[in-house]
Formats: structure tokens, C-alpha cells, sequence
């Protein structure tokens, strides 16, 4: 303890040194219009900016917050009576697993057309909000639920205490840390849900809207404003909820792991026979192709615009123009997985050498840890703009933004493995002189694989985000650009088709990396 | 002394002295850690000389720095004060020359590696490891009882066997010096008696000089020509003891009297240590 309170206080003055120097470099940078034709504005100028728009931005400020309050307060409220549920009754999550892996795989974006033609208002803003949210608090609630020391249920069950005394004794107190850390990821996703939905819902209140109307104003200050403003209300949420774990006196330290917990951390009950699980995935499917369908109907919207699963079908193939419609979808497909692979290779990469550099140099991992936090919480739509003004509306405004969403959790997985080394291992190639390099070519890199693979697990559905939300604002290609135009064209079949896909690749490359993980696990150890 | 070739380790010769063997020359060593209020000194002022291909057994309460002794002759901690001298050479010489060997509590194996890789792994952080010369890395697994599991992974083996393969491996550059942290610590009572028995075979056959942590009084007695007894607060030595029993020892001998009182001479010294 008071060991770690000695290295902070050594390290106090460097933490400040280099933000500072950046910032300078940023203001001369901005000033004299070096980057990109002065797309990159410096601070002063997008503070001047920022001061002559004080009037514009309480009301979209206000309205973000309160559909991100909203679908938060919404989505975590059904992500934890679903956790409860669950871990009441194992089956319940194997049944309902179709629809929780759409929810963590689905790309938000692609939602977005669908929930505005499905409901009015605020409504498909809150609904993303509560969308994104849900995931992250499930899981991590659940594990939290899972996880308990079997003698505590051993204990209550000598005492005649049945499944649901578990639940309120044992299992909901040990789950609380689990829970704010989920609800400290799920913060800042509330804010990227409601802006997000705000570009598409045609709104005109809210930091999506101010955003978009600004996109053509050739002002890049009042961009960089809006985005700022944006990244600091996500990680204000994120900030709130990091002191009310600490308050709470909640264990907050493996925050990020909790959030990247996948879906099949989850146990699996019942038969794991070849025909059990068979018959668990049929299962999972029937339901969540069940729920698609009676979500519709209880909508009671016009079958126009509401394809149910059947109409998806018809429309992409047993329908008369099925095969006209696959070709316009097949050379979306082809501009945008692709790239999204790229992009999540390059961001694995670059997580890899820098979780790598940080175990070389610790002291600059404390630096980095906190800026790299601040690219996780910036909202992703806000991002957009910025990158795009700095590279143009090219493949590698592309890239740095599928780069940038699919960095960070791999950095916190890679991170956190390769802390979890014990020193023990380390010290006995110390013990032959290996130095610091060695150490990291015969431990290090070796024990990050696995973590890499689980990182490209969590990261492939939040590529294609990053790829469908540059091609959406920016480069007019792909996934994004389809869903865009369709929306344009009223062609809702397409919308709905481009949504339904889109889960589905993100699925199998989730199931792919899964795969490929649990081979290398099962060879190694 | 060449530490890759395959060495003579087939046949125990007991009463011999390997030739290479350091001795061990610890002089007025102090340890100290930064603490909340300035310092906390670990150990004060320990010296301790052990003959070359010497057994000594370090003991003493939690917190006596037995651990830190160790890491210090191993060159994993910088000393505060006084020297450290293996053969004439200092730790850092002597690692970089892969003339030491360690084994932890926890068996350190790298999870991804077969039995003979992690075995061979000081050999490749020296830049000494050559393929198709692992002929040596196959005896010493051979030597520790694990023959037919050269190709198993770590995950794949019972704890005792997972320490077998630490202990070949803090063997297979043929060290001079040999340190073991509680190798046996994790593992039951009657393994550990069986595992005691093997180290001391597998110790007779080379006689490097060796530096045993333990908390077991009677797996110090068992093994040491030297039993070191350690105070806490600060770490320092409260007594040394000789072991005079002839070697190999064998198990009946933990029932003889001279056993009983050897372990009820070192138990009072640690009470001395503790209650100051």
C-alpha cells in the first residue's frame, strides 16, 4: 500500500509534463494550420469556438442526457432482472441466449432505421440507449451472480434456504462489484446509443443533431467542440459511477474485464453432448427468431414497414426480386467485412506492442492507461467528424476509426494477461540474466496469444460498428452507405436485411476467433 | 565449466565434493524495504559462510526474510548493504553465466511449453540451447522420475510432478549453486517426505552448493549438512546447526533420537527467534 502511494507521488510531476507538452504542440499545431489544411483546430480556438456557441448548447446537452438517462435507467433495470432470472434458472439463459449474443453482436447502427420507423419520438433514442446498455450490466451482473463461494450456498442450504434465499443473501451482495463495474462501462454506451440514434431519427435537439448539423458548416473548432462535449458527458458517467463503486467500497479493479466478458463465460447447464448442445442452439434460435416476430406483431406496426422474420425470408430468398436484391447486398458485404478485419487486425496490433511497451516501461503505461481511457469513452459518432476532417473521407479515416474502437478493450485484455503472469515466471529467466527484451520474447508474448484471440473475439462486432458508422458520415461505401441510402429510398425490406446480416457476420466471426481460441487453449493450456 | 554437456549425473557418489562447486560467503548483508514510516530492514547484518557442495537450510518465522536472503543471493534483489560473494563472484556474474539454479513454491512452469522445453528454458535464455542436443534435458527429466511425460504440458501434470520439472530445471545448467524457495511447500506431508528423498538423490548426484528455504523443521534436518535458524523483525541469525548424519539418509532415520533432539534444538531456537 504504502509502497504504491511512494511511486505515485514520484511519478506526480512527470504525469502532468507530457499531457502538458502535447497540448502546447497542439495549440502551435492548430494555430498555424500545419494538420491537414487546418482541419485540426488548436484548443484556444475551439474554447473561442465553444464560448460563441454557450447559447446553442444547453438545450442539445439537455436532451442527450436525458434519453441516455433514460435508456440507462431502462436498459439496466431489465439487464439486471434478466441476470436475476438467470441465474435462477440456468436453462432461462441458455433458452434466451439467441437474443442476448444479437444484443452484444449487433452493431447499433444498424438498428438505428429500424427503431425510427418503429417507434416515435424520443423513443428509438431511449430504446438504443437501453439497447447498449443491456449487454455489458447482464453479463457482468450474472458473472457476479455465478461466481460465489460454493460453501456460502452450502452454508445457506444446510440452513433449508432454497434458491431464492441464495439469491438475496449470498448472491446479490457478492454480485454488487460485478454490477458498478458493468454499470460503469454501460455509462458512457448510453450516451454513444442516444447520440447515435439522434443521427438517424431526424431529431432536432441533442449533440447527434447539433453534430450533424454542423457537419457541413466547414467550422471544424465547433466539431471538435461538440465532440469534446460529448466525450466529457460519457466520461463524466463513466467518472460517476468509477466514485460510486469506489464509495460503495466495491472492488472496481477489473472493470474493463467485466464489461469484455463474453458470452460463453456463461456456463453451460444441462447436457453438453453433441446433441444437447444441438438441441440448446436450435433452441436459443427458435426463440430469439420467436421474439423478432412477436415484438412486431405486439407492435401492431403497418407489414410495410415491419418485416417480420418471414418477410426477411421473402425478401432475400424465396421473394420474386430476392436475387436482385443480393446484388446490391453481396458488394456491401465484400467493401465492408474486409475492412473491418483489417481494422480490427491493425487494432490488435497496436494494442499488442503497446501493452507490450507498457510492461517494458511502467511508468508510461500509467500514462497511457488514462488517455487510452479517454478514446474508450469518446463517443464513436462524435469521433467520426474529426477523424474524417483529419484524413479526409478515405480508407484511412476508415481504419483509424475501426483502429480506435477495437484499440482499447484489446489493451485492457492484454493488459490485465499479461499482469496476471505471475512474477515467479519472470523470475526465473531473470534468474539467467535474460533482460528485459528476452523476458518479453520467451514470457510475454507467448502468454498474450490467448488474451489476443479473446480480444479479437470481443472486438469483431464493434469493427463493423466502427467500418458502418465511417461508410454511414463519411466514405459512402459499404454496409453503412447501404443502410443510409435504403433509408432514403424507403426500401425497408433492404434495412431490415442489412440488420439482420449484419448480426449474422458479426456472430460467425465472433464464433470463429472463439473457435480458434479454444484451440489454442485446449493445445496449450 | 561447461554447462551443456551431458555431465556424469547418472551414478550418486557420496562424500565427494563436486570440484566446481562455489562456496558461499555472505558478510554483514542488510536488507531494508521503503515502509510507510521511512524503513522497514528486512535483514540486519547476516553473514553465513557455506562450503563448497554444502547443503545449508535456512528456517525461521514469517517475516524473517529467509525469502529475501535468497532473492539476494540470486540477484532478483539488490542488497542495502554488505556483500555477497559465490566463489569469488557476485550474483549477477554468476546468473549471467548460468552458474545458478532456482525453484520457486509455485512451480513457474510456462503453461504453453512441453516438460523438456521448460526444462530447457535456462539453456535458451543463455543462447546455449542447440537442436537435436537435448540429450542432456532428457536424463535430468529422466533423473527426476518423469520419464514418458517429456512431451506433456505442465496443465497435464499432478503438483509433485510439476515440481519435479522446476527442480530439473533449476538443474540443467549444471549449476554451482543451487537455491530452492519452499520447492516443496504447496504440496501434502507425505509427498513432500517422498519428494525430500528424491531432491536428496538427485542433489547427491552433483553436488552443486545449496540454499534451502523452508518452514519444515524436519525437511531441514532431512536434507541440510546445516540447518541456519533466522529471527524476525529484524531478519538475523539465532542459531546454526550442524546436521551430522551420514548421507544418504534415509527415512528411518527421522526416528532416531539424534533426529528427535536436532528438531527439538532447532524448534527452540526458533521460539527464541520469534519471542524477543
Amino acid at each position: 500500500m504504502s509502497w504504491r502511494a511512494s511511486t505515485h507521488r514520484a511519478l506526480a510531476g512527470r504525469e502532468w509534463f507530457w499531457p502538458l507538452l502535447l497540448l502546447m504542440l497542439w495549440e502551435i499545431a492548430g494555430r498555424y494550420d500545419l494538420v491537414a489544411q487546418g482541419a485540426l483546430p488548436s484548443p484556444g480556438e475551439i474554447l473561442t469556438q465553444f464560448w460563441h456557441d454557450r447559447a446553442d448548447y444547453p438545450p442539445h446537452l439537455a436532451v442527450t442526457a436525458r434519453t441516455a438517462t433514460l435508456g440507462f435507467l431502462l436498459g439496466n433495470l431489465a439487464a439486471i432482472l434478466a441476470a436475476a432470472a438467470f441465474a435462477v434458472a440456468p436453462r432461462l439463459e441458455r433458452l434466451a441466449r439467441g437474443i442476448t449474443i444479437t444484443l452484444f453482436a449487433i452493431p447499433p447502427i444498424a438498428l438505428v432505421p429500424i427503431l425510427v420507423i418503429a417507434l416515435k419520438g424520443e423513443a428509438p433514442r431511449i430504446a438504443l440507449a437501453a439497447i447498449t446498455v443491456f449487454f455489458p450490466t447482464m453479463v457482468s451482473t450474472l458473472l457476479g451472480l455465478r461466481t460465489i463461494d460454493p460453501r456460502l450456498s452450502d452454508v445457506v442450504h444446510t440452513y433449508g434456504g432454497g434458491a431464492l434465499k441464495l439469491l438475496l443473501k449470498v448472491r446479490l451482495p457478492s454480485a454488487l462489484p460485478g454490477m458498478m463495474a458493468g454499470l460503469q462501462v454501460a455509462a458512457p454506451g448510453a450516451v454513444l446509443g442516444a447520440i447515435l440514434a439522434e443521427f438517424g431519427s431526424g431529431s432536432r435537439w441533442g449533440l447527434g443533431a447539433y453534430l450533424l448539423g454542423s457537419l457541413g458548416q466547414a467550422n471544424p473548432a465547433r466539431l471538435w467542440g461538440i465532440g469534446l462535449s460529448a466525450t466529457l458527458m460519457a466520461g463524466g458517467a463513466y467518472a460517476l459511477f468509477a466514485l460510486l463503486g469506489r464509495r460503495l467500497n466495491v472492488d472496481t479493479a477489473a472493470v474493463t474485464l467485466a464489461s469484455n466478458s463474453a458470452p460463453d463465460l456463461i456456463g453451460t447447464p444441462g447436457s453438453n453432448s453433441l446433441a444437447g448442445r444441438l438441441f440448446w442452439i436450435a433452441a436459443a434460435w427458435i426463440v430469439g427468431l420467436a421474439a423478432w416476430w412477436l415484438i412486431i406483431a405486439w407492435l401492431n406496426l403497418s407489414p410495410i414497414i415491419a418485416y417480420g422474420p418471414q418477410d426477411v425470408m421473402r425478401y432475400l430468398i424465396t421473394g420474386p426480386r430476392a436475387a436482385q436484391n443480393w446484388q446490391r447486398l453481396l458488394p456491401a458485404f465484400g467493401e465492408t467485412v474486409p475492412l473491418a478485419i483489417l481494422g480490427l487486425f491493425c487494432g490488435l496490433a497496436f494494442a499488442l506492442v503497446l501493452a507490450l511497451i507498457c510492461r517494458l516501461k511502467p511508468a508510461l503505461g500509467a500514462m497511457i492507461l488514462p488517455a487510452a481511457l479517454v478514446t474508450q469513452t469518446m463517443p464513436l459518432v462524435a469521433l467520426t467528424p474529426l477523424i474524417v476532417l483529419l484524413l479526409g473521407r478515405t480508407l484511412a479515416a476508415t481504419l483509424a476509426i475501426t483502429i480506435s474502437v477495437s484499440f482499447f478493450p484489446a489493451f485492457v485484455v492484454l493488459t490485465q494477461g499479461l499482469a496476471a503472469v505471475p512474477a515467479s515466471a519472470r523470475e526465473v529467466v531473470a534468474v539467467y540474466g535474460a533482460g528485459r527484451f528476452k523476458t518479453l520474447l520467451l514470457i510475454d508474448l507467448p502468454a498474450s496469444l490467448p488474451h489476443l484471440l479473446t480480444a479479437a473475439r470481443l472486438g469483431a462486432p464493434r469493427a463493423l460498428l466502427g467500418v458502418m458508422i465511417a461508410e454511414w458520415l463519411a466514405t459512402g461505401y459499404g454496409l453503412g452507405n447501404l443502410l443510409n441510402r435504403s433509408r432514403g429510398m424507403l426500401d425497408y425490406g433492404m434495412i431490415w436485411s442489412v440488420a439482420l446480416l449484419s448480426v449474422l457476420v458479426a456472430i460467425a466471426l465472433y464464433q470463429l476467433f472463439a473457435a480458434i481460441e479454444h484451440l489454442v487453449l485446449s493445445r496449450t493450456g | 565449466m561447461n554447462a551443456t554437456g551431458p555431465g556424469p549425473l547418472g551414478a550418486p557418489d557420496p562424500g565427494t565434493t563436486r570440484p566446481g562447486a562455489a562456496g558461499l560467503e555472505l558478510t554483514g548483508l542488510s536488507k531494508s524495504f521503503p515502509a510507510a514510516a521511512g524503513e522497514r530492514l528486512v535483514l540486519d547484518a547476516v553473514s553465513l559462510s557455506c562450503a563448497p557442495g554444502s547443503f545449508t537450510a535456512l528456517i525461521g518465522p514469517s517475516g524473517c526474510g529467509k525469502s529475501t536472503l535468497l532473492r539476494l543471493v540470486a540477484g532478483l534483489e539488490r542488497p542495502s548493504g554488505g556483500q555477497i560473494g559465490i566463489g569469488g563472484l557476485s550474483p549477477d556474474q554468476m546468473r549471467t553465466s548460468g552458474r545458478l539454479g532456482i525453484a520457486f513454491q509455485d512451480a513457474a512452469l510456462l503453461p504453453w511449453r512441453s516438460v523438456v522445453d521448460n526444462v530447457a528454458l535456462p539453456l535458451e535464455v543463455l543462447g546455449k540451447r542447440q537442436r537435436g542436443q537435448d540429450a542432456h534435458v532428457q536424463e535430468l527429466v529422466r533423473l527426476v522420475g518423469l520419464s514418458g511425460y517429456e512431451k506433456a504440458r505442465p496443465r497435464q501434470l499432478s503438483g509433485g510432478m510439476r515440481q519435479r520439472v522446476a527442480i530439473a530445471r533449476a538443474l540443467v545448467t549444471r549449476p554451482d549453486m543451487l537455491l530452492l524457495d519452499e520447492p516443496f511447500g504447496a504440496l501434502d506431508q507425505i509427498l513432500r517426505r517422498a519428494m525430500n528423498l528424491e531432491l536428496q538423490r538427485i542433489w547427491m548426484a552433483d553436488r552443486p552448493t545449496t540454499l534451502l528455504v523452508t518452514h519444515g523443521i524436519d525437511e531441514a534436518v532431512f536434507l541440510a549438512d546445516e540447518v541456519v535458524v533466522l529471527g524476525a523483525n529484524p531478519g538475523r541469525i539465532v542459531a546454526r546447526i550442524p546436521i551430522d548424519l551420514p548421507r544418504p539418509r534415509t527415512p528411518e532415520m527421522i526416528y532416531s533420537v539424534y533426529f528427535q533432539t536436532l528438531q527439538g534444538q532447532i524448534s527452540r531456537a526458533l521460539e527464541q527467534g520469534t519471542g524477543r
